[in-house]
């Protein structure tokens, strides 16, 4: 039945979500609030990735741009939360497609070192013009939770609630999209773009088109960031948030949609189990302090070596191969 | 005037450094096809070797010709381990062309994280061996100290040394050849393995360079999150891109043009605008002449 209505699985998952937030503690949901939203930049990256042939190494920039769009729009407008979502949406794809234009031409490593300059220089326009509120950032405030949901609920589970539906939409969105006829051209670009040429598929006008929908997700993942930590500034998007997402991606598997909850599992989960580690074996500071980024790279590093379809991908292979014997 | 005569030498002294970056980034995509993003990771543990050096022996000019050579061997060790392992597992696919990328990304996170662990994420201090008050010309202090000429002088001797090896040796045409053509080149008796690992360890040995002088040109300070080696990481790739990637000329070209762009920004603009200035330029430049400064058009199928 799942396999026929996806939409029932997906509104399933949302109620189990819904059920195990009121009952795990605070700090939980506040992690689980963030998976969500490594979930929605990571399947951004996949999209990218996995179904244009493009890797880009600087998707904080998207989110960052998204983040700042929402703030802004909050602050100056005063715009509704959902509506500040949409602009946040709307302003990186925006800049997906700018970027969108120029990536079209570039390929493979060309594309991810244009992506890295400008994840790195992107913040120091933050720096530079005092729209953008400096090193400090700007506010970003939804608000309380609706007093309609009880005395009790609190702030961080307002933020679980918003990160999980939007990742849920997004996904079974990306979901349908995949399967439709974009999705079809971009994999025909993926797999051989003279070919897809041939066919009568636009490969640039694709390209760009993937880069856009990409971007515009990195928006909505920047803008649900900044709203769980209440501002936007430079410092919330460094370089390593880059790192971490392209990370996940390739974690998660860059080909197929189906593990994207790997990749965000993992890169919340691993903080959580160094300081577990640490807290037992009592180790020095600067351990402590690099021992998260010593299991992302050594694992990124394997996962490219061993399995680069990434797990969910090695496995239906296996499974095909096993059923065709 | 004097403005104008300082900006060139700001420019050309900051351009100099990004040259042997570039170089590095030139070399091994020239070897093995790979853009090498683990490189400033790799500048930066030899800074850091090259610190222990100037400890342990009090001599700068010692320890940077060690650290180039530490630097060399650890550059051929990356690419015995993992980029031939690389190449060996390579997989067709949508994800062939992104695997050396995210490789060699993971490994500059693997190098940052082992720095840390072993020297700690504060800032440590290298002391510059020569003075860096600025010559004085009349009454004007100009933008050049004898550190920053030395620094000019030790990187036009590696440029024109490299640019020997390649023109006139036999290793330099081994290298030019396996980079035109592996097959070919293996079928003229070649060891294509071997001249790949040599091209790696050139790019090791240009990227401590690059590392030491930076740091000691600069505020002498240096940690693992230091802007100095995100600087080191970005414009090293631009300025090779800009170049054209295939040629060594061509990457000293674009590294000088961008310490050029860069320096009139710092000082007509603003500091803080030199990163989205760089990606700017590197954007324009991909967009009006991707072949690069120097470069075939074929050249740029990756």
């Amino acid at each position: 039945m799942l396999k026929k209505h996806p939409l029932v699985g997906f509104a399933l998952f949302g109620v189990v979500l819904f059920l195990l937030s009121n009952r795990v503690d605070e700090l939980r949901v506040f992690q689980g609030a963030t998976v969500a939203i490594y979930v929605i930049a990571i399947a951004s990256i996949i999209l990218l990735t996995g179904y244009s042939g493009q890797v880009s190494l600087g998707h904080g920039a998207l989110l960052a741009i998204g983040g700042y769009a929402a703030a802004l729009a909050r602050i100056h407008w005063g715009a509704p939360v959902w509506l500040t979502f949409c602009i946040a949406v709307l302003a990186a794809a925006l800049g997906g497609y700018l970027l969108g234009l120029a990536a079209a031409r570039l390929s493979g490593p060309y594309l991810a070192g244009t992506t890295l300059a400008l994840a790195i220089g992107l913040p120091s326009i933050a720096n530079q013009f005092p729209l953008f509120g400096g090193e400090q950032g700007l506010l970003y405030d939804i608000g309380m939770p609706p007093a309609s949901l009880g005395e009790d609920f609190t702030q961080y589970k307002w933020y679980f609630w918003i990160s999980s539906l939007a990742a849920l939409i997004s996904i079974y969105w990306l979901r349908n999209v995949m399967n439709s006829r974009y999705g079809r051209n971009w994999k025909a670009v993926r797999g051989n773009d003279v070919a897809a040429e041939l066919a009568g598929i636009n490969v640039g006008r694709n390209k760009v088109l993937a880069f856009t929908v990409s971007a515009g997700l990195a928006g909505l993942a920047g803008a649900l960031l900044a709203m769980t930590i209440s501002t936007v500034s430079p410092g919330a998007f460094p370089l390593a948030l880059s790192f971490s997402l392209a990370t996940g991606a390739v974690l998660s598997g860059v080909t197929t949609l189906g593990g994207v909850m790997i990749g965000a599992v993992t890169l919340v989960a691993i903080p959580e189990i160094v300081d577990t580690v640490v807290h037992r074996f009592e180790t020095s500071e600067n351990i402590a302090n690099n021992l998260p980024g010593l299991l992302v790279s050594t694992l990124l590093i394997l996962t490219v070596l061993f399995v680069p379809n990434g797990p969910v991908e090695q496995m239906r292979a296996r499974h095909e191969k096993r059923a065709k014997r | 005037m004097i403005q104008f005569f300082n900006m060139l030498l700001i420019g050309i002294g900051a351009g100099s450094i990004y040259a042997l970056m570039a170089i590095a980034m030139v070399l091994v995509w020239r070897s093995t096809r790979v853009i090498n993003f683990a490189q400033a990771g790799m500048a930066l543990l030899s800074t850091y070797i090259g610190f222990e050096l100037v400890q342990k022996t009090g001599n700068f000019w010692i320890a940077l010709p060690l650290a180039m050579v530490l630097g060399a061997l650890f550059s051929a060790l990356v690419e015995i381990l993992l980029i031939r392992t690389l190449i060996k597992h390579s997989t067709s696919g949508p994800v062939a062309g992104i695997v050396p990328i995210i490789a060699t990304l993971g490994l500059l996170g693997l190098i940052r994280a082992c720095i840390g662990m072993i020297w700690g994420n504060q800032d440590i201090q290298i002391q510059p061996p020569l003075s860096k008050v600025g010559f004085k010309i009349g009454e004007e202090t100009i933008a050049l100290s004898p550190m920053n000429l030395l620094v000019l002088l030790a990187v036009l001797g590696m440029v024109v040394i490299l640019g020997f090896i390649f023109q006139k040796t036999s290793l330099g045409l081994s290298l030019r050849a396996s980079a035109y053509s592996p097959e070919i080149a293996q079928l003229a008796g070649i060891r294509v393995g071997a001249i790949r690992t040599i091209g790696w360890a050139i790019a090791g040995a240009a990227g401590a360079a690059a590392g030491l002088l930076q740091t000691v040109n600069g505020t002498g300070a240096v940690s693992p999150d230091s802007l100095e080696f995100s600087l080191l990481l970005t414009f090293g790739f631009i300025a090779a891109v800009i170049g054209g990637l295939e040629s060594l000329p061509g990457a000293v070209l674009g590294a000088v043009v961008l310490g050029l762009v860069l320096a009139v920004v710092q000082i007509y603009i603003s500091g803080t605008l030199v990163f989205i200035v760089a990606f700017a330029l590197l954007l324009l430049v991909l967009l009006v002449r991707p072949q690069g400064f120097i470069g075939v058009k074929a050249g740029r199928r990756a």
